[in-house]
């Protein structure tokens, strides 16, 4: 009895040590690549597979003996699946990672210094800065900017008409717009602009449209800047509009319900988003629709828009760096940014921007703080819990913005 | 001779056969020697242990450890012993979401029991044709991917034009146009519930259901026969041959709804989910994954073990003293 | 009991049934309709046009339908296979799982051993970790293992997750089993370990068929594991097929998504018509009637 006893859980501990044994030997490197692994997103997949083809064609011709195998993510888990090669093997070669996500892995160390490498990468002189400043940490480059997405107002072009507006030049004009156009249309829901209260993408414009900024670095530490007189007088604007113009729900949030579904149903005259918004917007209104920059407070100048975009980055245990790069720079060569911009996507640099109205909104932009633990203040919903306090009147904007400035001091400033 | 939990019906049934009842002792004991019961839990133990053991063990280590993003490419922690469970344990948000989460648990388990179980009966005094329609649609309902499931429970309860809102206003129940479930905590957590006590019912229908299918139709009947009205059938003869799967059931509901993460995260949205909603299961992913803060993690996770061990300890014992009753 | 002449009391016994059965497949009916709505709405949805999805007033029936989403799903690159990954994968799970589980809890509800109560805390407790933190190491190990990108690897990971509850269902059903049906059944007093099995088998199907269903469903619907495990399009399993519908940064076809995860409820609802079968033939075998 005793032994079988003993026998039992002598065979327990012993698989345990296996397992973990197993586990802890160093992993085989991988043979010579004869092929490398490209992780972009799915938007690449529906948006632009041709683009990805030829550049497959091409990297094969200058590579004779090593392919690519392009691996098509989503973006909820991408990150969850490069954490999980990060610990156990296996990392892509090449890695498409939305400009906001770059800090942190790159102040943890995932990435490959790009430096040397800078020049021999198409127009990089001339990069935009929003997507230059998302791959650079301490000075070296560790990504490539791909491709960049701005914010622009998609609107009704027959409501317009009717009240015989033109495309604001100004903030003070859109809001006598707004005004106008709830003039119009007394339905209660009804949004002369929409916009969702927490969407801090558009609020934070105002601030930076007003001189502001939502933090600072200096003298080795990061501090929370929506206290100044400038970032408040922004949200005070922003509060202003959002009264006259939005009937959307104060403490929503920009994705339930979408924009586009909101104007497809009636429901808005304008709507601020992306500039593929336009492509949702109802068999209704196609053609009654139209795009325009949104107007800083000051006449004639755009408000800054937030600059989306992707990067492409080069994770340190890729099979072969040097295959990499060379993957990455023929897929945002000038002819690949042109591809891009094709399909209504902004090119990574100024001297390709065209006059659509999503590069014109790209002009003046703004990025968020390059801080390795901004990605924190995001996910805690920091500025938008700030918003739907001060829309609903719960905290003074005085109030609000201390709690909030205070906040991303200590999240922004945590080892 | 016969097990106090069986009810007056077996022992006509045992004078039914006085020569098995003297048969027995022989029998089980030869079975009983040896090594048998060990080669049957074998291969369980081997695939579990396999898989497994190194995930548990990582587990216990990091939860001693600093263990962040840097750390992961490292391949390499910080030992901080004590350090992480200190910093939990001294949140308040900890203890708020583990307030939450318990009255959460109840609430969820209550109404999964009460109702599954009374849907089973139904099924029972249903005719065949709706039995199968019926089973059916808990099947689906079942199959439904929770992605989609949750996306249409957010049609549903769209404050725009959500079918419920609707209904709820043809219905006189007070204007429900433009009402926004979301807006309070409560009605958000309850919605949050009624989307998981309604995907959790149909396991608890099949598996009670299945249970009713053991009940030997001979005993019913000698217990009707006695002169017993449904419900006293019911109590002496049904509960207590289905009792160990409602302790089952009701354990693994425990478990499963203290921890629950996809239902919770995918319908409140990770853009409004923050302290004051938090539940155990988001609670752990928010603080220690997204935050790419493993260790801390490590150290919910270890904590959250424990809280659940406590909250279905009772269960658990009654399911494993079961067998000592025969 | 009535005094009444037998025929008429049992007439009227009869009716009185006829009329409960009635009133309860009512019951039954509405309690389906309420239930199984969501299942309509995607189902529905899933042949309504775009425009209609997104309306203001709920579409209760889809005014034109149109079969344009399950095309377009259908036409999905990789479709086919992942379904048929998602078929070996759960169909290997639940059969591998099933026959384990039996086992071990045979072996926890008729013998006694030393190590069983440890055995049994130890399944209850492995459901018990959160399965988040599994995530990355489960990763390390099966990478290790060399089980990355393979459908092996899948099957190892979901039967892990599977077995303990199945052993701690399957044990609980076994216990519930009347001694007498036991005894009953072992009228010839066989002790080999494969008769005593095969009594034991019969008895407890409606617990296995009640398990084998929560296994297919849990492992049919498990997605985080499997799209971290697996690379290739062509390796994929269902649920990761399904997510590139949601996944990307623009619009969602919402249109596409429903038929999809109609389609894909399909197998779930046919290894449910094939399995149900035996809790009803268990029913009739003589268990409670109305």
């Amino acid at each position: 009895m005793k032994a079988r006893y003993v026998a039992s859980f002598a065979l327990v501990a012993a698989l345990v040590a296996v397992s973990t044994a197993a586990a802890r030997t160093d992993s085989p490197t991988r043979a010579s690549a004869s092929k490398i692994t490209v992780w972009l997103q799915v938007d690449a997949q529906t948006g632009w597979p041709d683009l990805v083809a030829t550049t497959n064609a091409a990297f094969q011709k200058a590579h004779p003996g090593t392919s690519v195998d392009v691996q098509y993510q989503t973006w909820p888990d991408h990150l969850g699946k490069f954490d999980a090669t990060l610990a156990g093997g296996n990392v892509p070669d090449v890695i498409e990672m939305g400009n906001t996500e770059m800090t942190k892995y790159m102040a943890a160390g995932a990435f490959a210094n790009l430096s040397p490498d800078k020049s021999s990468f198409a127009n990089s002189r001339s990069w935009l800065q929003g997507l230059a400043a998302s791959s650079t940490f301490n000075g070296k480059l560790y990504g490539v900017p791909y491709y960049a997405g701005s914010r622009v107002v998609t609107y009704r072009t027959d409501l317009y008409r009717k009240i015989k507006a033109k495309a604001p030049k100004s903030l003070a004009q859109f809001t006598s717009i707004a005004r106008k156009l709830r003039a119009k249309n007394g339905k209660r829901s009804f949004s002369p602009v929409y916009i969702a209260g927490t969407d801090w993408y558009f609020a934070m414009s105002f601030v930076y449209d007003y001189g502001g900024t939502i933090a600072t670095f200096s003298r080795g530490k990061w501090h929370g800047a929506l206290t100044s007189p400038q970032a408040r007088a922004g949200l005070a604007a922003y509060k202003r509009f959002f009264d006259v113009a939005s009937r959307g729900s104060k403490t929503g949030t920009e994705d339930r319900p979408q924009p586009y579904d909101v104007f497809a149903q009636g429901g808005a005259a304008s709507i601020v988003g992306p500039a593929w918004f336009s492509c949702c917007v109802g068999k209704k209104y196609k053609t009654v629709t139209n795009q325009f920059v949104m107007p800083g407070h000051k006449a004639g100048q755009s408000m800054p828009g937030f600059l989306g975009g992707s990067d492409l980055a080069v994770p340190k245990g890729s099979s072969d760096q040097s295959l990499a790069k060379d993957w990455i720079r023929i897929f945002t060569s000038t002819a690949g940014e042109k591809t891009l911009q094709a399909k209504g996507n902004i090119p990574n640099a100024t001297n390709l921007l065209g006059n659509s109205v999503n590069e014109r909104a790209a002009k003046r932009s703004w990025f968020v703080p390059t801080a390795k633990n901004w990605v924190n203040v995001e996910n805690g919903n920091v500025l938008r819990t700030m918003l739907a306090r001060i829309l609903t009147g719960k905290d003074s904007i005085k109030e609000a913005t201390s709690t909030a400035s205070d906040n991303i001091t200590l999240t922004l400033n945590r080892p | 001779m016969a097990s106090s939990h069986v009810p007056s019906g077996a022992a006509l049934a045992a004078e039914a056969a006085p020569r098995l009842r003297r048969r027995r002792p022989l029998t089980w004991s030869r079975v009983l020697r040896g090594s048998v019961p060990y080669w049957l839990i074998l291969p369980v133990l081997a695939t579990v242990g396999a898989i497994l053991g190194y995930p548990l063990y990582w587990l216990f280590k990091l939860s001693f450890e600093r263990y962040g993003l840097f750390e992961l490419i490292q391949h390499k922690g910080v030992g901080v012993g004590w350090a992480n469970f200190g910093s939990v344990l001294h949140d308040p948000i900890f203890w708020h979401t583990l307030v939450r989460t318990v009255i959460f648990t109840v609430a969820n388990v209550g109404l999964t029991m009460v109702i599954g179980t009374l849907l089973a009966l139904l099924l029972v005094q249903v005719s065949s044709v709706i039995r199968v329609l019926l089973t059916t649609g808990l099947v689906l309902v079942w199959a439904m991917p929770p992605v989609v499931a949750v996306q249409v429970w957010l049609w549903m309860t769209n404050y725009e034009n959500g079918v419920l809102n609707y209904i709820l206003t043809k219905l006189h129940f007070g204007s429900y146009l433009q009402h926004d479930w979301y807006a309070s905590t409560f009605s958000m957590l309850s919605l949050v519930t009624a989307l998981i006590v309604w995907g959790a019912i149909p396991f608890v229908v099949v598996t009670v259901y299945a249970g009713l299918a053991q009940v030997p139709g001979e005993l019913v009947e000698a217990a009707e026969i006695d002169g017993a009205r449904p419900w006293r059938v019911f109590k002496d003869v049904t509960v207590p041959i289905l009792k160990p799967i409602f302790l089952i059931l009701t354990s693994l509901s425990i478990i499963w709804d203290f921890g629950v993460f996809t239902q919770p995260f995918l319908l409140i949205g990770q853009s409004r989910i923050d302290t004051s909603n938090y539940l155990m299961g988001t609670y752990l992913y928010e603080q220690g994954y997204f935050f790419h803060d493993f260790g801390r993690g490590a150290a919910i996770s270890i904590l959250m073990l424990l809280m659940v061990a406590l909250l279905s300890v009772a269960y658990v014992r009654k399911m494993v003293q079961f067998d000592e009753v025969r | 009991m009535s005094a009444a002449a037998p025929a008429v009391a049992r007439g009227r016994r009869a009716r009185r049934r006829r009329v409960t059965r009635a009133v309860w497949n009512v019951v039954g009916l509405l309690v389906l309709v309420v239930l199984a709505f969501p299942v309509y709405w995607m189902v529905s949805t899933a042949f309504k046009s775009d425009d209609q999805i997104n309306s203001l007033d709920p579409k209760w029936i889809p005014l034109h339908p149109t079969l344009a989403h399950f095309t377009d799903a259908i036409h999905r690159p990789f479709f086919w296979v992942d379904v048929k990954n998602s078929l070996i994968v759960v169909s290997v799970t639940v059969a591998l799982s099933m026959a384990l589980a039996f086992l071990a809890a045979v072996a926890l509800a008729k013998f006694r051993f030393t190590g069983q109560k440890l055995f049994i805390v130890l399944m209850i407790g492995i459901q018990m970790l959160p399965q988040a933190g599994l995530i990355i190491p489960l990763f390390v190990v099966l990478r290790r293992y060399g089980q990355v990108n393979t459908l092996t690897g899948v099957i190892f990971t979901y039967m892990t997750f599977v077995l303990p509850f199945s052993v701690w269902t399957l044990r609980g059903f076994l216990l519930g089993i009347p001694r007498e049906l036991e005894e009953a059944a072992m009228v010839d007093g066989s002790s080999r370990l494969g008769a005593f099995v095969k009594i034991l088998l019969p008895l407890v199907a409606p617990g296995l068929v009640a398990t084998s269903i929560f296994a297919f469903i849990t492992s049919w619907n498990e997605y985080i594991f499997a799209r971290i495990l697996l690379n290739d399009g062509s390796k994929q399993t269902a649920t990761v097929w399904l997510s590139y519908f949601t996944g990307t940064s623009r619009h969602t076809d919402w249109g596409g998504l429903m038929a999809g995860s109609t389609l894909i409820a399909i197998p779930v609802i046919v290894f449910f018509l094939l399995v149900q079968r035996k809790i009803a033939f268990g029913l009739t075998a003589g268990a409670v009637k109305a």
